[in-house]
C-alpha cells in the first residue's frame, strides 16, 4: 500500500532524502517479503555522508558537559524536542560489532526492564500516591479507578506507587498498608479475588468452609475491628474489566467492600476503559462512592522521545540518531501512543542496523549508529499493511477469485454467495481461457483467503449459499493486481 | 545373613575371586568326572496334563541327593569361614541340599568345563535314556544344566543375540573411578547405578551411608555444571555388566515357567518374559526406578543354552529387605499386558491366581515338604551362594547359541513389537518408484527443507538472540501463513538444529514446550500442559496457572533446572483466543516481565490474528512477525525434486506440471507431494499389471499419470458419478439439461420432465421406463445432491433444479458411450 510507506517517512521528519524513499517505498512494494539489503543502498551511501555532516567532531569533546545538561534536562518537562535531541549527541558513538554493548541496549530498551522512574507520569503518580497516602492517613477506604490505552504506563505507575509508599512510611513511621497486587486476567473465576483478598487480610485464620469469602470479607467490614491495629489493605487490581461478569456482580461487590462502615480496603483498579465504572457501576454514584479516576493519556511524541532517552541515557554511548528517535517518536506518538510499541521497534532497528552489520563486514569505519532509514524500515514493518504484499504472492486462481469478486462488487453489490462467485469466476477464467476448478476447490479457496483476512465468509450450511464480503478495500486489490496485464484488462 | 552393615546394597568384591583359590574342595562323594547336566528333582505332576511325568516320584529323589552330600555339609562350614577374609562377611544359615548340590556343580565347572552334554551322573543318564525312549517330552522342577542350577519360578538372563559373548563379561561392575574391580567395598550411586570404591570418592567414606545416596557426578549434573567422568585408562576396555546390558536392552531378562527336556536330550525351558520399561509402550516414565522391570504375559520357548545366569527379580518388599545381592537384582511390581499395553499390580493378580488355578505351584513346594521352609528361610543366601558361584565360573567358554535362535519359535520379544524389526527382514527391494513413493509420503521427514531458507534464518536469529545473551529476554514471534506453506516445519527443523547446537555446547541448554492448539480440549489446558512438561507433574488448569504465574511474573525458581530459558511453540494460536482472551493474554503477558525467561513462538494461518484480539494483547505480542507465502511452482518444484533426489522417478515435466496445477491454485506443498505419490502410484499399478510384457528399461512417471492425479484431485467427484450413473439416470439428467436450455428457467416440475424423458426415449427408440421407475430414479439422483429436489413427499408435481452447473452434465454424459445420441441434446 503506498500511502502507507509514504507516510512513514512523511510527517515532518527533516529528511533530505525524503524523496529518496520515497521511490524506495515502491520497492518495498514487492511481491518478494522486504529484505533490508534491498531497500537500504540507495540511502545508505547517501544518509552515511550526511550523518557525517550532522554530527560535528567537535561534539565528542566535551561529553562531560553533555551528559550534565542532559540530566539538568531530564527535570525539566516541556523542553523543545531539539534540544533534547542534542543531548543525545554529546556521547561517543556505540560499536554495535562488540556483542556486549548490544546485549545491553537491548537490555534497556526491553519491555521487562522497569525504569527507575516513570517519566512523564509524574502527575499521574503524584495523584495516585497522594491518594493512597491520605487514605492511610485517615484510616478511610476509597476506590480509584486508572484508564488508559495499553502501553502507557499504568501499571509500571502503581509498581513506582508501591515503592513511593514504601519510602512515605519509612519516613513518617506511619503503618504500610497490606499491598495485594492481582492480574485479573490469572484468575481462574472472577470471584477468586475476595479469596485472595481474605487471604491476605487474614494470613492465619483457617478459611472456614461455611460462608463464601466474599460474606467474611462483608462481615469483617461490617463491625468495627476489636483490635485497632488492623492494618489498611491497599488492593491493586489490574485488567479490572477481566472481573464484569454477566450481572456486574463480582465488580459490583468489590467496589462496595469499599463502602462498608469499617473497611479497610483501599482499591485501585487498572484498565483500559475510560468509563468502566460509569458504564457498569452507574449505583456507585448514587451511594457516593464513585472512584476517583486517574486517566492516563497517550504518550506523545515528546514524551516518547523522553523516555526512550531516559532509557538510553545510563549507556555511555549513543545508539540511534536523534532524527531516527524522533521519526519512531512521531510514527509512534501517531498511531497509537503505545510504549511497548515504540521499544519494540527501536529494537528491530537495531536488529536491522546488525543485519546490516553483518552482511558488509568490510565496511566497518562508516556507520554504527541507528540511522533514519533503519528506523523507517523497522517502523515499516510495523505498521505496514501486508496486504497488497499478500494479495501479490497470492496464488494464480485466488488472484482470479479477487479479481472477479471486484468486478462483481463494482455494479453496487456488497455481498454475494459462494456458488453466485463461482459463476463469475467461471466466466473470468474463460475470458482468458483458463481451466477453472471446480466448485468445491473455490470454496476451499476462498475459505483460505477468509483466513487471510481479504474475504470473510458468512455460516451456512451449505457450502455454496455461504456469504462473501470482501474485508480490504477494493483500491488495494486493483493496486496489487495492476501489475499483471490480464488482471488491470480485466479490472478497467 | 550378612548384617555386618545397615545398608543399602553393597558390591561385594570378594565374589569376583578367582574361581579356584577361596572355594573349597569338595569331596570326592560325587565321583562323577563331570557333571554339567543334572536333574535335582522330579517333574512335577501337574504341569501340562498330557505330559505325564515318567520319573521316579520327586520327594525321594531330593532326599536321596542330601544324602549323597553329607561330607559336603560338613566342609561348608569351612567354607564360609573362608570367605570371613575378605570384606564382607557372611554366615550361612542351615545348608540346605541345593546349595551343596551348586556347590558341586561348581566344582565340577572348576575343574572341567569343555564337555558337558556327554558328562553326566550315571543314574541321570538312565533316567534320560528311559525319558527318550518313550520319546516324550520331560519335565523336570530343577535343572542343572552348564554349572548352574535353574529351577522353575528363576529368573535368568538370556542372550539376545548369538554372538553375544560372556567372556569380557564381567560379574561385578568397575568402580567409575579407578576402573578396577575387587579390593575393597563397593556402593552404588542410586542415579546412575555406577559403582564406586569407598575409598576412591572424594573424600572417602568410610562405611556405606544409611539412605539413598547419589555420587559426585550426579549432583554435579544436577546442579547443571559440566561433569566429566573420569577416563577409562588407556588401553582398558570398559567392560559392562549383565545388568548394564539388560538395562539397554542388549540382554533380556526371562522367568523360568517350565523346564523341559525335549525328545533329541536338548534342555528347553519356557519363560516368561520381562521387560525394561523403556520397552513398553509407555516408555520409562519419570516414575520408574532404574532398576525396575515390567513381568509380561509374553512366553517364549527358549534352549537352556540362551540362558547366561541367575538375576533376581523381586517385589517391592522384598527389594527393599534385599541388601547384599550383588548387581543382579532387580525390581518388578507389575505386570505389563504386551496386547493391551496395560499395567496391573503383580500382587493383584496372584491374588487372584491363587484362588482358581497354579496347582504346579502348589507342587512345587508340597514336593520337598521338609525342605520347603528352610529353603524359603534362606532364600537369600541362597541366591548369594548363587552369585558366588557365577563369580567362579568366570572362565566358561561363550555359550554359542542365543535365545530365539531357533526356527519354529516365536521370537520372544520382538513377536511383542516392541522390538524394531531389522530392514533386511523385508528385505523385498524397492523399485524406483516404490522409493519414490515412500520419500512422497508426507509422513517422511525430508532431509532438507529447501525454499525456506531466509524464513528458518529469521527464526534461528529469533530465537537466538533471545537465548543466547546472558539476560535471556522474553519475546513472542507471531508466525502466519496459508496451509503447507511449512510453518511448522521450519520451525522445528530450527530447532532440532538448535539442539545439536546445544548438545555440541554452543547454546545454552533451553527447555521446549511444543503445543498444538487443537490437541487442546479447552483452550485452558494449555497451562496443565505447559507445566508439566516443563516439570513433569500433571495438575488442575487452575494450578498450573497459579504455579506458572509464579515461575515467570514473580520469578520464583522451584529447582535448579527452572532456570533454563523456555521456548514456547503454540502450534495454531488462534485456537486459543476465548470469549475474554485472557488465556492469550497470559502467555503473552509472561514474556514482558523480567526474569521470565520466556520466548512464545505462536503459529496460525490468519493473517490478521494480531489485529483481531484486544489492543492491550496486540501491544503485548510485540512487532515481529513472519510471513510464509505460498509457494510458487519453482519452489514446489525444487521441493518435490529435493525428495527424490536420487530416485529416477520421475519425468521432469511431469513434476513440473505438478507443481505449477499446483502453484496455480493454493501453493500448498502437502498437495502437491500428494499429486506426486498418487502419480506414482497409478504408474506403479501400471507396471505391475502389465506383467505379460517384458521389462522395457525404466517406468517413468509421465504427463499422463499427473493429469490422471490431478483429475482426481481437483475434479469435483460429481463428474465421476454422473459418468458412472445408470442409463436411465443419464437420460435423465439430459432431459434436465435439456429442459434448461429449453425453457431457461432452473427449475422444473416432475411432471414436465418426464414428457421430455419420454420424447427422447421414444426418439432415440427407447422404451419409455415408466413414471414410478422414472420417480425412484430422481429419487436416487436427490439422495446423491446431483438433483435437488423439493424436499417432502415424491410426486408428479416435485418441483427438481441441478445441484451442478449444466455445462458439468453435459461434460460429464457427452462421451457415453451406451447413449451416444445425448451429445444432441445438449
Amino acid at each position: 500500500m503506498p500511502s502507507i510507506a509514504v507516510a512513514i517517512v512523511g510527517g515532518d521528519a527533516p529528511s533530505p532524502h525524503k524523496r529518496r524513499l520515497r521511490s524506495n517505498s515502491a520497492l518495498i512494494d514487492n511481491p518478494v517479503i522486504n529484505t533490508p539489503s534491498k531497500s537500504c543502498p540507495p540511502v545508505k551511501s547517501k544518509s552515511a555522508r550526511q550523518r557525517v555532516n550532522d554530527s560535528p567532531s567537535t561534539n565528542r569533546a566535551n561529553v562531560e558537559t553533555g551528559v550534565t545538561k542532559m540530566n539538568n534536562n531530564n527535570n525539566n518537562n516541556n523542553l523543545p524536542v531539539k534540544k533534547l535531541l542534542d543531548g543525545l549527541l554529546d556521547k561517543p558513538i556505540w560499536n554495535p560489532t562488540e556483542l556486549g554493548q548490544i546485549s545491553v541496549v537491548k537490555e534497556a530498551l526491553h519491555v521487562s526492564t522497569a525504569p527507575s522512574m516513570a517519566v512523564c507520569r509524574e502527575d499521574e503518580q503524584k495523584r495516585i500516591v497522594e491518594f493512597c497516602r491520605q487514605s492511610i492517613v485517615e484510616e478511610k477506604a476509597g476506590s480509584l479507578y486508572i484508564c488508559g490505552c495499553p502501553g502507557t504506563g499504568k501499571s509500571l505507575s502503581v509498581e513506582n506507587v508501591k515503592g513511593c509508599l514504601a519510602v512515605w512510611a519509612k519516613e513518617t513511621g506511619s503503618q504500610l498498608p497490606d499491598i495485594l497486587t492481582i492480574n485479573c486476567t490469572s484468575l481462574s473465576s472472577t470471584s477468586e479475588i475476595f479469596n485472595k483478598i481474605l487471604e491476605k487480610s487474614q494470613p492465619n485464620k483457617k478459611v472456614s468452609g461455611r460462608s463464601t469469602p466474599l460474606k467474611q470479607l462483608q462481615q469483617l467490614y461490617f463491625q468495627k475491628q476489636q483490635s485497632s491495629d488492623t492494618k489498611m489493605m491497599l488492593v491493586i487490581a489490574d485488567e479490572l474489566d477481566y472481573l464484569i461478569t454477566k450481572d456486574r456482580v463480582v465488580l459490583h461487590d468489590l467496589f462496595m467492600l469499599t463502602t462498608l462502615p469499617f473497611s479497610k480496603v483501599i482499591l485501585i483498579g487498572i484498565a483500559n476503559a475510560i468509563d468502566l465504572t460509569d458504564r457498569f457501576l452507574p449505583k456507585l454514584q448514587s451511594l457516593n462512592c464513585k472512584p476517583t479516576v486517574v486517566s492516563f493519556r497517550s504518550y506523545s511524541m515528546d514524551q516518547i522521545i523522553m523516555i526512550l532517552k531516559q532509557r538510553l541515557m545510563a549507556l555511555p554511548y549513543a545508539v540511534f540518531q536523534p532524527q531516527a528517535l524522533e521519526l519512531c517518536a512521531r510514527k509512534v506518538a501517531a498511531a497509537s501512543g503505545d510504549m511497548r510499541k515504540a521499544l519494540g521497534i527501536c529494537r528491530g532497528a537495531i536488529e536491522m542496523l546488525e543485519t546490516e552489520l553483518r552482511e558488509a563486514t568490510c565496511t566497518s569505519t562508516l556507520t554504527s549508529m541507528v540511522r533514519v532509514d533503519h528506523m523507517a524500515f523497522a517502523l515499516s514493518r510495523a505498521y505496514k499493511s501486508p496486504i497488497v504484499d499478500t494479495i501479490q504472492s497470492l496464488p494464480q486462481h485466488q488472484q482470479i477469485v479477487l479479481c472477479s469478486v471486484v468486478k462483481h462488487f463494482r455494479k453496487g453489490k456488497k455481498d454475494t454467495t459462494i456458488g453466485e462467485l463461482n459463476k463469475f469466476y467461471i466466466d473470468v477464467c474463460k475470458s482468458t481461457l483458463i481451466p477453472p476448478v471446480g466448485v468445491m476447490e473455490l470454496s476451499c479457496m476462498c475459505r483460505v483467503l477468509g483466513d487471510q483476512g481479504i474475504l470473510k465468509l458468512g455460516q451456512s450450511r451449505d457450502d455454496k449459499l455461504r456469504r462473501v464480503t470482501l474485508q480490504i478495500d477494493e483500491a488495494d486489490i486493483i493496486f496489487a493486481l495492476q501489475g499483471i496485464r490480464f488482471f488491470r484488462n480485466c479490472l478497467q | 545373613m550378612a548384617d555386618t552393615t545397615p545398608t543399602k546394597r553393597l558390591r561385594q568384591t570378594p565374589l569376583k575371586s578367582p574361581p579356584n583359590t577361596p572355594i573349597p574342595l569338595t569331596p570326592q562323594t560325587l565321583a562323577s568326572p563331570r557333571r554339567s547336566l543334572r536333574f535335582i528333582s522330579s517333574p512335577a505332576h501337574s504341569i501340562p496334563p498330557a505330559n505325564t511325568p515318567v520319573n521316579p516320584k520327586p520327594t525321594r529323589s531330593k532326599s536321596a541327593v542330601t544324602l549323597n552330600n553329607n561330607n559336603n555339609k560338613k566342609l561348608y562350614g569351612n567354607d564360609s569361614i573362608k570367605d570371613d577374609d575378605d570384606d564382607v562377611i557372611y554366615t550361612f544359615s542351615p545348608i540346605s541340599p541345593d546349595r551343596t548340590e551348586t556347590k558341586k556343580k561348581r566344582k565340577s565347572k572348576a575343574e572341567n568345563t569343555v564337555d558337558r552334554v556327554n558328562a553326566r551322573v550315571s543314574e541321570t543318564k538312565i533316567k534320560i535314556k528311559a525319558n527318550t525312549k518313550t520319546k516324550r517330552r520331560v519335565y523336570y522342577k530343577k535343572v542343572s544344566y552348564d554349572g548352574g542350577e535353574f529351577s522353575i519360578g528363576d529368573d535368568v538372563y538370556v542372550k539376545r543375540r548369538e554372538d553375544d559373548s560372556i567372556e569380557d563379561e564381567p560379574e561385578i561392575e568397575e568402580c567409575r573411578v579407578c576402573f578396577k574391580v575387587g579390593r575393597g567395598v563397593m556402593i552404588e550411586c542410586d542415579d546412575c547405578l555406577g559403582g564406586f570404591h569407598l575409598r576412591c570418592l572424594k573424600p572417602p567414606l568410610r562405611a556405606v551411608p544409611d539412605g539413598d545416596w547419589i555420587c559426585g557426578y550426579c549432583e554435579g549434573r544436577k546442579l547443571g555444571k559440566d561433569v566429566k567422568l573420569p577416563e577409562a585408562p588407556e588401553g582398558k576396555k570398559v567392560r559392562r555388566t549383565a545388568k548394564e546390558k539388560l538395562l539397554s536392552s542388549d540382554l533380556w531378562a526371562v522367568r523360568i515357567e517350565s523346564l523341559w527336556k525335549e525328545t533329541d536330550g536338548s534342555f528347553w525351558f519356557r519363560g516368561r518374559w520381562y521387560v525394561i520399561p523403556e520397552e513398553t509402550a509407555a516408555g520409562r516414565q519419570p516414575h520408574n526406578l532404574k532398576r525396575e522391570l515390567y513381568r509380561t504375559n509374553d512366553f517364549a520357548d527358549n534352549e537352556m543354552e540362551t540362558v547366561l545366569r541367575h538375576c533376581y527379580v523381586m517385589s517391592p518388599n522384598e527389594y527393599a529387605k534385599a541388601e547384599n545381592e550383588g548387581d543382579d537384582v532387580f525390581l518388578c511390581e507389575y505386570e505389563y499386558d504386551v496386547n493391551w499395553h496395560s499395567f496391573k499390580r503383580i500382587a493383584e493378580i496372584d491374588n487372584d491366581e491363587d484362588e482358581d488355578e497354579d496347582a504346579t505351584h502348589d507342587d512345587d513346594w508340597s514336593g520337598d515338604e521338609e525342605d520347603s521352609d528352610a529353603e524359603l528361610s534362606d532364600d537369600m543366601e541362597y541366591e548369594e551362594e548363587e552369585d558366588r558361584y557365577t563369580a567362579a565360573r568366570g572362565s566358561t567358554p561363550a555359550r554359542e547359541a542365543a535365545a530365539n535362535s531357533r526356527k519354529g519359535f516365536t521370537f520372544g520379544l520382538q513377536k511383542i513389537g516392541t522390538k524394531r524389526i531389522p530392514e533386511h527382514v523385508r528385505s523385498h527391494k524397492q523399485t524406483e518408484l516404490e522409493k519414490a513413493k515412500a520419500t512422497l509420503l508426507l509422513a517422511t521427514l525430508p532431509k532438507s527443507l529447501p525454499c525456506r531458507n531466509k524464513e528458518m534464518e529469521e527464526i534461528t536469529a529469533f530465537i537466538k538472540g533471545a537465548i543466547c545473551d546472558d539476560q535471556c529476554l522474553g519475546r513472542c514471534l507471531y508466525i502466519h501463513g496459508v496451509p503447507g506453506t511449512g510453518k511448522t516445519m521450519s520451525v522445528l527443523a530450527v530447532m532440532r538444529s538448535l539442539w545439536s547446537e546445544v548438545d555440541a555446547g554452543i547454546v545454552k541448554p533451553y527447555s521446549f514446550v511444543e503445543i498444538n492448539g487443537l490437541k487442546l480440549a479447552a483452550p485452558e489446558n494449555i497451562y496443565r500442559v505447559i507445566y508439566e512438561a516443563l516439570t513433569g507433574h500433571r495438575v488442575s488448569w487452575k494450578k498450573a496457572l497459579n504455579l506458572l504465574n509464579d515461575k515467570f511474573s514473580n520469578g520464583a525458581i522451584s529447582s535448579k533446572d527452572d532456570d533454563r530459558p523456555c521456548i514456547l511453540l503454540i502450534d495454531e494460536l488462534d485456537l486459543l483466543v476465548t470469549r475474554n482472551q485472557s488465556v492469550l493474554y497470559n502467555i503473552l503477558d509472561w514474556p514482558t516481565k523480567p526474569n521470565s525467561k520466556l520466548i512464545v513462538i505462536g503459529i496460525a494461518n490468519t493473517m490478521d490474528l494480531p489485529e483481531k484480539l484486544l489492543p492491550r494483547i496486540s501491544s503485548r505480542m510485540g512487532i515481529q512477525r513472519l510471513c510464509f507465502a505460498p509457494y510458487n511452482y519453482l519452489q514446489l518444484q525444487e521441493i518435490i525434486g529435493c525428495r527424490l533426489k536420487g530416485i529416477d522417478a520421475f519425468e521432469k515435466q511431469a513434476i513440473e506440471f505438478a507443481s505449477r496445477k499446483v502453484a496455480a491454485v493454493s501453493g500448498d506443498a502437502r498437495r502437491a507431494l500428494e499429486i506426486c505419490r498418487r502419480a506414482a502410484e497409478l504408474a506403479d499399478y501400471r507396471v505391475k499389471s502389465s506383467t505379460s510384457l517384458p521389462k522395457t528399461g525404466k517406468s517413468l512417471v509421465g504427463m499422463s499419470e499427473v493429469e490422471a492425479a490431478i483429475q482426481e484431485m481437483f475434479q469435483a467427484p460429481h463428474i465421476q458419478v454422473m459418468k458412472s450413473c445408470s442409463k436411465l439416470s443419464k437420460i435423465f439428467l439430459a432431459a434436465m439439461v435439456h429442459e434448461l436450455y429449453k425453457t431457461g428457467m432452473s427449475e422444473t416440475t416432475f411432471e414436465k420432465l418426464a414428457q421430455t424423458v419420454s420424447c427422447l426415449c421414444t426418439n432415440n427408440g427407447i422404451t419409455f421406463p415408466g413414471w414410478d421407475t422414472l420417480l425412484r430414479i430422481g429419487c436416487k439422483l436427490g439422495e446423491s445432491r446431483i438433483l435437488l429436489c423439493e424436499s417432502g413427499a415424491s410426486h408428479r408435481l416435485q418441483k427438481l433444479q441441478l445441484n451442478f452447473p449444466s455445462d458439468d452434465v453435459s461434460f460429464a454424459l457427452k462421451d457415453s458411450k451406451e447413449l451416444p445420441w445425448l451429445t444432441k441434446y445438449m
